[in-house]
């Protein structure tokens, strides 16, 4: 034991001498703008994403609109934006439209919410850790993406409207053939300048977990959040460059004359539109995960603590986790089954991405069995956390489908593709970023949100994107295609008339009930009761310091003793008459006994 | 027994009339699996329902990290029963219906009754050739119509898909059948149409501001009506033949392109 104590000690200095305690900042500018406190800068993601998030939405509300009245001028909106038509979307600007509802949520909102605000925010608190590995490279990727959403802005704004050829970019469409214009080549060059925000993220977050670990905060004792942010850390260096190169080509097509994606009659030599897809959907299959894998960590540490027992089989957990990492890599074929993709790739394709859902059920099962004969306190993240679990439920599942070649012949392209990817990456991940945020607000702002508005939020939320996005799956199935400007054109579609309008109400109300939220968020951090250190009660390490946290986080770094969730344990209720332990608490006489439990017991 | 017509509800949701002689196979992998998904879903909203309402803040949490070997084991074999069972059963079934009939495409080339079909998509419409009574693409007698595509009752129909400016997908939803149009390449499909009627075509792949405009119809006929229409057509197309005009004698040789990339 002695040496077991020496050891620490040495650890600890170590620790000390990596992470020594700075003056913290006077200057406004050094406090709020160039910061380079990871939680300052969590936040300048968290309002940049949270804002972006309200234009994405707002923007969804447009394509409702049409479905649901098509060729009915918009109220409100469409008199400040759409005056030149009276307030009518024209299927020009409608393209436009849903074009940057989806580049803006996937980049430019789920992303620094989810990975860029959480990411900074939890990585060092949880690991135990002053800061990032290089504070000054975590606030210039923060301000090359706060560049990159000038360049969005700036698409707005371009001489033939914004961008249009759908989130996915496909060229020829992509390419000035399609969509001439400033609007397109900004959004392009906006994608590449966050990819480069995000890769610099990325090699912070990854740099962080290897090096700044506290003394005894082994791999298999850190919390799930940060192997879920670390994952996605893994696969953001891996495969943004691959989408970095997909939209240099694309710009060098738009702006130099080049004809790496161009193909037909008009072109000489040897493009070819197909590459430009194996590009993106080798990053694009990688980003579903980029974008659910914090989730995954979030919820499954969540599901714990609010069930006030271990995680069921923290060891599986990762590995599943890790096994999704490696798959992802290897499945993005399933994008391209119909464009007349080598059937022997294509059934390779199809196996790997069903073997997918093997460790995806490992994770839902370790789930189901956390709550399982827990002691239940549906606090407002713990109902997040849950919902989570229900609406990926749904997006997992109707992956399926899609994951097949054949029923995907029918399927392809149509609102059921749409209806399971909204499931997956915008419920699933939103839901996880609302349990994240009504989980560490508190913690991030010193004080605390109101739990009735909170679970009213709860079930606005999910009782919305179950009625939205389950009416565009039944809309597919029953055959309707996506992007359409008018969908009742076709006579086959004509009977979904009255579907699409009840899934645009019920749009409406989500996007409404999203007000609660605005209004909590605000109040709270004005007016809310100041937070406890500890509000949960559960044993991560950031909730071992004040709320919020000093400027350096620790005074002095902790050595960790225990995994994660060790709560309801008999021997800590029988000494410290509590059922959570923190993760470097010391028990009254632990240096009598033999070393402390591992994380996984 | 026909599933889909069941599902069909008060809202219009239901499978499009399949039209098609191999289209049931599709239908019955999608209802098979929502019974699968649909028990799957069913079990877990219940197993979280029952946790919330029996293990509540009263109940004294079990210390258990689900670690032993006799607790993870069940996880593993629960989890591989279900891909077992639920993907094993979807992943059969695409293999077998892939390799014998869509993607089989040998097999439907060689009958002896096949029509052929060259659809070349364009913003925003879609141009469609028959040989005509010679047999060979991009002759005077070719038949050439615009969104317009007529099949006999009970042949197999292929079509060699192109496209000259961005990229389209040529979908015949009650044929359960689509197949991206891209420039530069020539793609495949094929369906049988086994009910006579007019079905819509439709462009599946976002292709610009009137995509949703890019409609056309399969009209499916008796064959003798069918080679009536030909017959008459490919007359018509004779009388008006412009060796001049360039821009109409977009078909190509259907048998250099057989290739699937």
């Amino acid at each position: 034991m002695i040496a077991e104590e020496h050891l620490d000690r040495e650890a600890l200095e170590m620790a000390e001498a990596l992470q020594p305690i700075h003056h913290p900042p006077e200057t406004f500018f050094r406090k709020y703008i160039w910061s380079l406190d990871h939680k300052v800068i969590a936040k300048q993601y968290l309002w940049a994403g949270l804002i972006f998030l309200l234009v994405g939405g707002t923007l969804a509300m447009l394509i409702r609109w049409q479905w649901a009245f098509p060729g009915r001028p918009v109220p409100i909106l469409g008199r400040v934006f759409l005056g030149d038509s009276g307030g009518v979307i024209g299927p020009a600007q409608y393209m436009q439209v849903f074009t940057m509802h989806g580049l803006i949520m996937i980049f430019f909102a789920i992303t620094p919410i989810l990975i860029g605000a959480f990411g900074n925010f939890c990585i060092p608190l949880l690991i135990g850790a002053r800061d990032m590995a290089f504070p000054w490279l975590n606030a210039l990727s923060f301000w090359v993406f706060a560049l990159s959403l000038c360049l969005v802005v700036g698409s707005f704004l371009g001489d033939l409207g914004a961008a249009g050829a759908g989130w996915t970019t496909y060229p020829p469409l992509s390419t000035n053939v399609g969509t001439p214009g400033s609007g397109q080549t900004l959004m392009v060059a906006a994608v590449f300048v966050t990819g480069v925000s995000s890769i610099m993220g990325g090699i912070n977050y990854i740099t962080t977990v290897i090096r700044l670990r506290a003394p005894g905060m082994t791999y298999l004792r850190m919390p799930l959040t940060v192997w879920g942010l670390v994952l996605t850390a893994v696969l953001n260096v891996l495969f943004i460059p691959v989408l970095g190169s997909a939209a240099l080509l694309l710009l060098f097509d738009r702006l130099l004359g080049t004809q790496f994606y161009l193909a037909g009659l008009a072109t000489q030599g040897g493009g070819d539109p197909i590459l430009f897809q194996h590009l993106f959907w080798i990053f694009g299959h990688p980003e579903v995960y980029i974008l659910i894998l914090p989730a995954w960590g979030i919820v499954g540490d969540l599901l714990a603590f609010f069930s006030r027992k271990p995680a069921n089989w923290y060891r599986g957990s990762v590995l599943a986790m890790v096994a999704v990492t490696t798959l992802s890599a290897v499945v993005y074929g399933h994008h391209m089954f119909t464009t007349g993709i080598n059937p022997l790739l294509g059934q390779g394709f199809m196996i790997l991405t069903l073997i997918i859902s093997i460790p995806a059920e490992l994770l839902f099962l370790n789930w189901l069995r956390t709550i399982w004969k827990g002691s239940i306190r549906l606090t407002t993240p713990m109902l997040f956390a849950l919902g989570m679990v229900f609406v990926f439920g749904l997006g997992g599942l109707t992956g399926l489908y899609l994951g097949a070649v054949a029923p995907d012949l029918y399927l392809h392209d149509t609102m059921f593709v749409v209806g399971h990817f909204h499931f997956t990456m915008a419920a699933a991940s939103f839901v996880a970023s609302f349990a994240a945020l009504y989980f560490w607000f508190p913690k991030m702002f010193g004080r605390s949100m109101s739990e009735p508005l909170g679970k009213a939020h709860f079930w606005i939320t999910v009782v919305g994107i179950t009625l939205v996005f389950g009416g565009q799956l039944l809309v597919g199935y029953s055959g309707q295609h996506r992007r359409l400007y008018d969908p009742f054109v076709y006579q086959y579609l004509q009977p979904l008339r009255a579907l699409n309008r009840y899934t645009s109400y019920a749009a409406f109300a989500l996007f409404a009930g999203q007000l609660l939220f605005i209004w909590n968020f605000f109040n709270s951090l004005v007016r809310g009761p100041k937070a406890e250190a500890n509000p949960w009660k559960v044993g991560t390490l950031e909730w071992s310091i004040p709320s919020p946290p000093p400027i350096h986080n620790f005074d002095h770094l902790p050595i960790v003793r225990r995994g994660p969730h060790e709560l309801s344990s008999p021997e800590v209720r029988k000494r410290l008459g509590r059922d959570w332990i923190g993760q470097a608490e010391v028990l009254p006489d632990e240096r009598d006994v033999p070393a402390a439990s591992p994380a996984h017991g | 027994m026909n599933l889909p017509l069941l599902l069909a509800g008060p809202l219009g949701v239901g499978l499009p009339v399949d039209a098609s002689k191999e289209g049931w196979r599709i239908d019955e992998m999608i209802i098979v699996t929502s019974l699968f998904v649909g028990l799957i879903f069913l079990i877990m909203v219940v197993w979280m329902v029952w946790s919330i309402l029996r293990y509540g803040p009263e109940h004294e949490a079990v210390f258990d990290h689900g670690a032993r070997r006799s607790s993870w084991i069940w996880t593993v074999l629960v989890a591989l029963l279900i891909f077992v069972v639920v993907d094993g059963d979807l992943l059969v079934r695409t293999l077998i219906a892939v390799n014998r009939i869509y993607w089989n495409f040998e097999w439907a080339e060689q009958q002896r009754n096949a029509i052929r079909v060259e659809v070349n998509a364009h913003q925003w419409a879609w141009s469609i050739r028959y040989a005509g009574p010679d047999g060979k693409f991009n002759t005077a007698d070719d038949v050439v119509t615009l969104n317009e595509v007529v099949l006999p009752l009970d042949a197999p129909a292929l079509f060699q898909v192109g496209s000259t400016d961005v990229l389209h997908s040529f979908n015949v939803p009650n044929m359960r059948m689509k197949v991206d149009a891209v420039p530069g390449t020539i793609n495949r499909m094929w369906f049988t149409p086994a009910k006579v009627g007019d079905y819509e075509i439709g462009c599946a792949q976002h292709c610009g501001a009137n995509h949703y405009k890019m409609q056309g119809m399969v009209h499916v006929v008796e064959p003798a009506r069918f080679q009536q229409w030909l017959a008459a057509a490919s007359a018509n197309s004779r009388q008006a033949y412009d060796p001049q005009d360039i821009g109409a004698q977009w078909g190509w040789d259907w048998a250099e392109h057989t290739r699937v990339r």
